[in-house]
């Protein structure tokens, strides 16, 4: 229940509401003004100044990406171990492998990330760090279709990285640092 | 030759074309006085249209750069298309009218309130010996505008109802007690600038301010309160924030307007900003010398005054822009409170000040 | 509500939401007027309802930190640090200073984001839409932060059991410096804009006033029952992970009402930027990550783990089997308790205070329904 408590007011005290109050009401309109001086911050996504466009910072997670080794079948550095499909917590990773021992390479490679939540797990479990996130964050499409990445399209957007994408050196994340990447393998 | 001599010239062979057709001549005068008077409406309220599209626009653009965002800019050049598209949007649209609605006064609802708007702008002189009506002013120019002004609210209530949508009717119930209260101070302040110019003329309350800025009634010391008053009430007719109550977004939705959408919904859109331009119109008229000059009368610029007027009331709709765009809104009761615990007295004071003024010869 | 009233008005029931642009997100709330005054507000929750508890079951406790994010999405951070806290408690993994200092320090940046929302939200809601603005402008500084540290922008998944996904990028000290300068400077001016704003204290003085009595019955916690004059932090009560070593104040505010609670955000701004610029000076060097099994298994056991959260007391209830799932989990989510006395915070109101209560609240709408 509200209850009306007001009290009668005495003119003065009237007066010095009304003045206090408008002091108030002045004194915002006084730093909407000052806003109104300062600089905008809008940026302007699309198509206007590419000089100005937002660009993520390595380690952002955008689209995908599978990193490249020429050495192997394939071409890519994956060895279909499904470790990576298997912590997805989505399970919107599809790996079918090929081949035995080191020859073991992906023949599909099909991340819907329609159904992704970009939690980077992923990334992270892999043993031979053949996966990763790229700041690519144009990632809309017309049908869900098109937003299956098969292998060659990750391949080619994995086009000059040569280690998953981070913010920091490899060494202060939680990712296995090159140098234990035998012991990684043999442990998958 | 001026516009004047033009419509003449366009009446005489009119006549005689009718004339020529056998149409006897009282008929064909009677006719084309018809004619001329429905062209002088839809070019009025085009222009009226247009200035709203333009004051969206400005809206847009000022509410952007207070709040550090740049409004529109991809339609045209700085985005000055923007508020053109978006009529031709809601034109296109689908008119959709809830099943339980009442159709009939979903229909007229805004038909009303910008016929309202419109009809305001008949009385407001726009130049030396003009208004829109020509000499129809007559000296009740005033009583005219106050008569009218306080219709809007007819459309409002017409629309809330008939949209049968219990936020609409809220709206609506909050609109009528809001524009009938704050109908009261405004007329209040009213008085006063009448009192002052001793003509309940639109057109002689400018002539008594001819002169300098200096001498405008907006300088007068005892017309400090009532221009207070007169802005505070005129934000309040036209249901700006911090008094937009009606369509309170964030409580109602949208108030009377939640169930309008294309065509209908553009005619409140567009006659709200049309009241928009009429409050500023007249505060210039009452407060700050109408169609003036501020350099000295006659104007030593040589500008039409139409200019001069248009520029005073630019000031004024940006001020009223800059003000919603800082304060909160209102609560209802407080909103009542304001107008009849506060306004009301200061508007006899204000009154009473100006009576002691004439009395005391300084007017 | 005058009772003489009642017999001789018709009442009006509407239905507030889930689509209404002042819920935050999917609240429904059946509303019976008399007039405009409430006589009844019967919050109606579950439209977010995700499962969030059951999904803890099926997901080992990797993958499930970043579900934690998603629930309470305005203060991601916190949850993550609540359930990491509860697994290495179970697993008894102690973490490296450095990485205590980091996630105390992202904690209190989400804090900041999650209070400058509140701002905003409030701001529009009493129809002040440029404090929202403002509010967004600045709150943009810290989630660039994030998105620099962690990947993302809301839903970070930066936290890890033992430790985190990566230490901080070099210049993201100076950029944080530079973002609490930036902010600091700001906050005076949203008071001007708000709290001290005449019209503003008109909307919410007096307004959902609750006592403390009332607000510890209820399950008030966070600002809103420091709102009630009750110096309940558990950042002090409890005194967990580095607090008891920074210097910063307990925001108190006698009251209750939509006013204290909103007051209470206000100062707690003041003092997240104290504490995270006191973060910045002692944050030390070294690792941030301890060694953990990649299967990591605990023993099983269960464990209450809390945390002050941006709405309150953050709980995360564990009991663990053994394996590497947890066998039964429960989040203790502020908004919910907060949200509960909803019909007592309004009754009898205006309508429009009712605007003003949820969003003194503060409630988020994942949280509540989890």
């Amino acid at each position: 229940m509200t209850t009306n408590t007001r009290q009668p007011q005495s003119a003065w005290a009237l007066l010095a509401d009304i003045v206090g109050g408008a002091a108030s009401v002045i004194k915002g309109h006084v730093v909407t003004l000052r806003n109104w001086l300062r600089p905008k911050v809008t940026g302007q996504y699309p198509y206007r100044d590419p000089a100005k466009e937002w660009v993520p910072k390595p380690g952002y997670r955008g689209d995908f990406a599978l990193i490249h080794d020429p050495e192997r079948p394939g071409g890519l550095r994956c060895i279909a171990c499904m470790a990576c499909a298997n912590v997805c917590p989505d399970k919107c990773i599809h790996i079918i492998g090929q081949g035995k021992g080191k020859e073991r390479h992906p023949a599909a490679f099909d991340i819907d990330i329609g159904l992704c939540m970009y939690c980077w797990l992923c990334v992270e479990v892999c043993p031979v760090r053949a996966i990763t996130l790229t700041p690519e964050y144009h990632n809309v499409a017309f049908t869900p279709q098109e937003l299956i990445r098969d292998i060659n399209d990750l391949k080619a957007r994995g086009e000059g990285i040569a280690e998953p994408l981070l913010p920091v050196p490899i060494e202060r994340s939680v990712l296995q640092p090159p140098t234990a990447k035998k012991k990684d393998v043999s442990e998958a | 030759m001026s516009i004047h001599t033009i419509g003449v010239i366009i009446k005489d062979w009119l006549i005689g074309l009718l004339a020529g057709w056998g149409v006897p001549v009282e008929l064909s005068r009677l006719l084309i006085e018809v004619l001329t008077w429905a062209v002088g409406a839809a070019l009025c309220i085009i222009a009226i249209m247009l200035a709203a599209l333009v004051f969206i626009y400005l809206e847009r653009k000022v509410s952007g750069y207070i709040q550090s965002r740049l409004g529109p800019t991809r339609c045209g050049p700085v985005g000055i298309l923007q508020s053109f598209v978006d009529v031709i949007k809601l034109l296109l649209k689908e008119d959709i009218v809830p099943a339980e609605a009442d159709r009939v006064l979903h229909t007229i609802g805004p038909i009303l309130f910008l016929a309202v708007s419109a009809l305001a702008y008949v009385v407001v002189p726009w130049d030396e010996g003009g208004t829109v009506a020509g000499k129809v002013d007559a000296g009740v120019g005033v009583l005219f505008m106050a008569a009218v002004g306080s219709m809007g609210l007819i459309g409002i209530v017409v629309g809330g109802w008939g949209s049968n949508n219990k936020w609409s009717l809220l709206g609506a119930i909050r609109g009528a007690a809001q524009m009938v209260s704050y109908e009261i101070p405004m007329l209040l302040a009213l008085m006063c600038v009448v009192l002052q110019a001793e003509t309940l003329s639109l057109a002689g309350i400018v002539e008594d301010q001819k002169g300098s800025i200096i001498a405008w009634n907006f300088l007068r010391p005892w017309m400090w309160l009532p221009v207070v008053l007169f802005l505070i009430s005129g934000v309040a007719e036209i249901n700006r924030t911090p008094f937009d109550i009606p369509e309170a977004e964030s409580e109602l939705v949208s108030g009377f307007h939640t169930e309008y959408t294309g065509m209908k919904f553009a005619l409140f859109f567009l006659a709200e900003y049309g009241n928009l331009l009429l409050v500023a119109l007249i505060f210039s008229v009452l407060f700050l010398g109408g169609w003036l000059s501020p350099f000295g009368y006659p104007d030593p610029l040589r500008l039409p005054g139409i200019i001069w007027l248009l520029a005073k009331s630019l000031l004024i709709v940006l001020i009223v822009m800059w003000v919603r765009w800082t304060l909160p809104r209102l609560r209802v009761d407080q909103l009542m409170g304001l107008a009849w615990k506060l306004m009301i007295p200061a508007g006899f004071v204000a009154l009473g000040v100006m009576c002691a003024v004439i009395m005391l010869g300084w007017a | 509500m005058n009772e003489a009233n009642v017999g001789t008005t018709d009442q009006l029931i509407v239905n507030m939401g889930p689509q209404h642009p002042s819920t935050h997100g999917v609240l429904r709330v059946a509303l019976t007027l008399d007039g405009e005054r409430v006589v009844s507000a019967d919050p109606d929750i579950g439209y977010l309802h995700s499962s969030m508890e059951k999904i803890a079951e099926r997901l080992d406790y990797r993958q499930y930190i970043s579900y934690t994010d998603r629930f309470d999405y305005l203060g991601a951070m916190c949850n993550e640090w609540v359930f990491v806290r509860a697994v290495e408690r179970l697993a008894g993994i102690e973490v490296t200073p450095r990485c205590e200092h980091i996630r105390l320090l992202m904690a209190e940046l989400n804090r900041l984001a999650s209070h400058l929302l509140y701002f905003g939200a409030m701001g529009i809601d009493t129809g002040a839409t440029t404090v929202f603005l403002y509010c967004f402008r600045e709150r943009e500084l810290i989630l660039d932060l994030f998105e620099w540290v962690s990947g993302q922008r809301l839903l970070y998944n930066f936290l890890r059991v033992g430790g985190l996904r990566n230490d901080l990028p070099d210049g993201w000290v100076e950029q944080c410096h530079a973002a609490m300068d930036a902010l600091a400077s700001r906050v005076d001016e949203y008071d001007t804009l708000l709290s001290e704003n005449r019209i503003f204290i008109a909307r919410t003085r007096g307004i959902g006033a609750i006592t403390a009595e009332e607000a510890l019955a209820y399950g008030f916690s966070g600002p809103c029952l420091r709102g009630c004059g009750v110096p309940y932090d558990l950042r002090r009560v409890d005194g967990y992970s580095l607090y008891p070593e920074l210097d910063f104040e307990v925001c108190v505010e006698e009251g209750g009402d939509c006013l204290s609670r909103h007051m209470v955000r206000s100062r707690e701004l003041r003092e997240s930027i104290k504490i995270v610029r006191q973060v910045l000076a002692r944050l030390p060097e070294g690792e941030v990550n301890v060694p953990v099994p990649r299967r990591l298994k605990v023993e099983p056991g269960e464990v209450y783990e809390r945390i002050e959260s941006p709405r309150g007391e953050l709980g995360c209830y564990l009991v663990s089997d053994g394996s590497d799932k947890p066998w039964r989990m429960h989040w203790r989510a502020p908004s919910f308790y907060n949200l509960a006395p909803l019909d007592r915070l309004c009754r009898g109101h205006w309508m429009a205070d009712m605007v003003a209560v949820i969003a003194s609240t503060d409630i988020v709408l994942g949280d509540v329904d989890r």
